[in-house]
C-alpha cells in the first residue's frame, strides 16, 4: 500500500473514532479554511478568483500542502456567478468582494397564511421571485435564468467534488465528508430567508401562532434537504448551522426553535447520517437541549465556556471549535500555540473530541499564516492519547 | 396627564399594547409640549430598564429589536404633540458598519439605544469605507466615532478606519468604540480603539461616561 494511501486510511480510522465515540490515536486536526483566505494566501484577488473556479484545485492544493489538515479544509459555497445569475439579494459581495448575507424579507407578513397552507407553491411563486430578482420576470426569461442557475450550481460542487477527492487521495486525508448538505434549521430558514432577523423577533411577539405553524410548515422541507437523494454514504455528516437561538430568550427558542430543530436532527440520524451543528455565537444556556440531542451529534461550538460544554454535553456528544480564530490575528506564535494547549488540555481528554476553531478565518487578513500554520502543527504533533 | 412610572415600567416590560394605549389616550388630552417631552422622558428611561434586564441576560438581542420598534412607534403617536421643542442632546456620535462587512443588525440595536439615551447619532450605512468617517467626523465634530462589524475581517476595515482618522488629525479630538460579534480586548488595542463591546446597551454606557 502506498504511503499516501495508509496516511489516510490512519486519517480516517481517527476520525471514525472521534465519530463513534471511541478514542482516537490522536486528536484529528480538521480545521474550515474558506476558499477566500486560500485565494489571498495564493496572491489572488477575491473579485476574480470567483469568476476562474478552473483554479480551485490549483489554489487548494496549497493549502494542504502549507497547512497540517487531516480533512479536506476548503469548502466554498457562495459562488457570485450563481447568485448573480439570480439577481440575488440574500447574497451578495461587500465593497472587499466577500459574499454576505444581508438582512432580506421573502415573506411578507400577510402572506404567512399562504405559507402555512403551502410552504412549497408559496417559496416557488412569492418568496423566490422576491429574493432573486431574475426570477420576478416573465416565463421564459425566468425558465433560461433557472436552467443556467442550476447548470452553474450543478458544474461548480461537481468540481468542488472532485477536486476534493483528488487532493485528499493526493495528500493522504481522511475520507470523511461533514458537509454532505446545509440545511437550516426550520426556524432559522423562517428567520433569515423568509421574514429576515428583525421581523421575526417582531412577529414572535405579536403574531406567535403564525410564526410557530410557519416553522412547522418549513420542517420537512429542510429535512429534505439534508437527506442524501441515494442511500446514505458512509462517514457523512449533514452539515446545520445554528442561527437565532443566542438571540432569542430561552422561554421562545423551547417554543418556536427546539421541537421542530431537534425532529430533524433525529431523522437525520435515522437515515444514518451523523449531524454536525455550528453552534454559532453563545449558546451555553442552551447545553441541556444541545445534551437532549441523539447520542455523537458533532457540536462545533463558536463562543461560551469550554469546561462547561465539555462537562454537560461532552460524555454523549462531540465537541469541536471553541478555539478564538481571532487570535491567528491578534497573538504571536507562542500565545497561538499556548491556547491551543489550553484547549486541548480542556476538550481532548476522554475523546469526543477534534481540533478547529471557532470559526474559519475569512479572509487572508484575519489569520497570520505563521501562527495559523503553528497551531496546526502542534495539535498534530502533541495532541497523542 | 399620564403616569410616568407606569409608562417607564410599561416600555422595561416591552408591553407594546399598553404603551401604545397609554400614550394614544395621553395625546388625546391634547397635551403641552412641555408634558410630551414628559412623555418621551419617560419612555427612554423604559429603554434603560430594558438595557439593564439585557445586560443580566433576562433579555436578549431580538428584545432589543422589540424595543427599539416600540421606541420609535412610541415617538410617532407623540410627534404632534411634540411639537418644535426637541430634548437636550448629550453628545454627537459618528456610527457605521466599516468596509467590507454588509451587518447592520447590531449597528441598529446601539443607535437606537443610544438615541434613546440622548446622543444624535449620524448614521453612516454599511461597507463604509474609511474616508466616509473622515469626513462626516469632519463636518459635524462629534465626540465619539462607533464603529461596527460582524465578520472576522472587519477588525483590518476598523484599524484602516483609525488610521485614516489619525492621518486626517481628528483622532485626538474623539473617543472611539467599536461593537460587534469579532471584537475582542486585544484587537481593540491592536485597532487603536477607546473601547470595544460586544454588548449594545454597555456600549451606550461606555459611550455616556465619556460624555459626563
Amino acid at each position: 500500500m502506498s504511503d499516501v494511501k495508509a496516511l489516510a486510511e490512519e486519517r480516517t480510522q481517527m476520525l471514525v473514532d472521534v465519530l463513534a465515540g471511541r478514542i482516537p490515536k490522536r486528536v484529528p486536526v480538521c480545521p474550515t479554511i474558506t476558499y477566500e483566505y486560500a485565494v489571498e494566501y495564493t496572491g489572488n484577488s477575491l473579485f476574480e478568483a470567483f469568476w476562474h473556479m478552473e483554479n480551485f484545485e490549483k489554489i487548494s492544493d496549497v493549502i494542504c500542502r502549507d497547512f497540517y489538515v487531516d480533512l479536506f479544509p476548503m469548502n466554498y459555497l457562495r459562488f457570485p456567478a450563481l447568485y448573480k445569475t439570480l439577481g440575488a439579494r440574500n447574497w451578495v459581495q461587500g465593497s472587499n468582494g466577500f459574499m454576505q448575507h444581508p438582512e432580506v424579507v421573502g415573506l411578507l407578513e400577510e402572506e404567512y397564511d399562504e405559507f402555512i397552507e403551502s410552504p412549497y407553491d408559496c417559496i416557488m411563486e412569492k418568496v423566490l421571485p422576491r429574493i432573486y430578482t431574475n426570477l420576478n420576470t416573465d416565463p421564459v426569461t425566468r425558465s433560461i435564468v433557472l436552467a443556467k442557475a442550476f447548470k452553474i450550481f450543478n458544474d461548480e460542487f461537481g468540481n468542488i467534488g472532485a477536486v476534493t477527492a483528488k487532493l485528499s487521495a493526493k495528500y493522504g486525508l481522511a475520507n470523511v465528508n461533514l458537509f454532505s448538505a446545509a440545511p437550516s434549521a426550520p426556524f432559522d430558514f423562517v428567520a433569515d430567508q423568509l421574514r429576515g432577523f428583525r421581523n421575526i423577533m417582531l412577529d414572535i411577539r405579536r403574531i406567535p401562532e403564525k410564526v410557530e405553524a410557519a416553522v412547522k410548515a418549513a420542517a420537512p422541507l429542510m429535512t429534505k434537504m439534508g437527506l442524501p437523494a441515494g442511500p446514505t454514504p458512509p462517514n457523512t455528516a449533514v452539515f446545520i448551522p445554528m442561527h437565532m437561538g443566542p438571540f432569542m430568550r430561552t422561554a421562545d427558542f423551547e417554543r418556536f426553535y427546539y421541537p421542530t430543530f431537534k425532529e430533524m436532527v433525529e431523522n437525520f440520524v435515522k437515515a444514518g447520517l451523523h449531524v454536525l451543528l455550528f453552534v454559532e455565537q453563545d449558546m451555553m444556556r442552551y447545553l441541556d437541549h444541545l445534551n437532549d440531542l441523539p447520542e455523537n451529534t458533532i457540536m462545533w461550538f463558536e463562543l461560551g465556556d469550554p469546561k462547561l460544554a465539555k462537562e454537560k454535553v461532552g460524555k454523549k456528544h462531540i465537541i469541536t471549535g471553541f478555539y478564538p480564530v481571532t487570535m491567528l490575528k491578534t497573538g504571536t506564535v507562542e500565545q497561538c500555540v499556548d491556547k491551543a494547549k489550553e484547549i486541548l488540555d480542556i476538550l481532548a481528554p476522554g475523546g469526543r473530541y477534534f481540533f478547529n476553531f471557532d470559526k474559519a478565518p475569512l479572509t487572508f487578513d484575519t489569520a497570520k499564516p505563521e501562527n495559523l500554520k503553528a497551531v496546526l502543527e502542534y495539535v498534530a504533533q502533541n495532541a497523542n492519547y | 396627564m399620564f403616569n410616568a412610572e407606569q409608562l417607564k415600567q410599561a416600555v422595561g416590560e416591552l408591553d407594546e399594547e399598553k404603551v401604545l394605549a397609554m400614550l394614544r389616550e395621553f395625546v388625546a388630552t391634547n397635551p403641552s409640549q412641555e408634558e410630551a417631552q414628559q412623555a418621551v422622558a419617560a419612555c427612554q428611561s423604559g429603554m434603560a430598564i430594558v438595557g439593564d434586564l439585557f445586560e443580566k441576560e433576562e433579555y436578549f438581542v431580538g428584545d432589543l429589536i422589540f424595543a427599539g420598534e416600540l421606541l420609535t412607534n412610541a415617538i410617532e403617536i407623540l410627534k404632534p404633540v411634540l411639537g418644535s421643542a426637541s430634548s437636550k442632546k448629550i453628545g454627537k456620535i459618528v456610527l457605521g458598519t466599516v468596509a467590507g462587512d454588509l451587518h447592520d443588525i447590531g449597528k441598529n440595536i446601539f443607535k437606537s439605544m443610544a438615541e434613546a439615551a440622548g446622543f444624535e447619532v449620524f448614521d453612516l450605512g454599511i461597507d463604509q469605507p474609511p474616508a466616509n468617517f473622515v469626513n462626516k467626523v469632519r463636518e459635524v465634530k462629534p465626540e465619539i466615532v462607533g464603529m461596527s462589524g460582524v465578520l472576522t475581517l472587519a477588525l483590518e476595515a476598523m484599524k484602516d478606519t483609525v488610521d485614516a482618522l489619525k492621518e486626517a488629525g481628528l483622532r485626538d479630538s474623539i473617543k472611539i468604540i467599536i461593537g460587534g460579534n469579532p471584537v475582542t480586548k486585544e484587537a481593540c488595542e491592536q485597532i487603536g480603539a477607546d473601547a470595544f463591546t460586544t454588548n449594545a446597551a454597555e456600549g451606550v454606557k461606555i459611550c455616556q461616561g465619556w460624555v459626563k
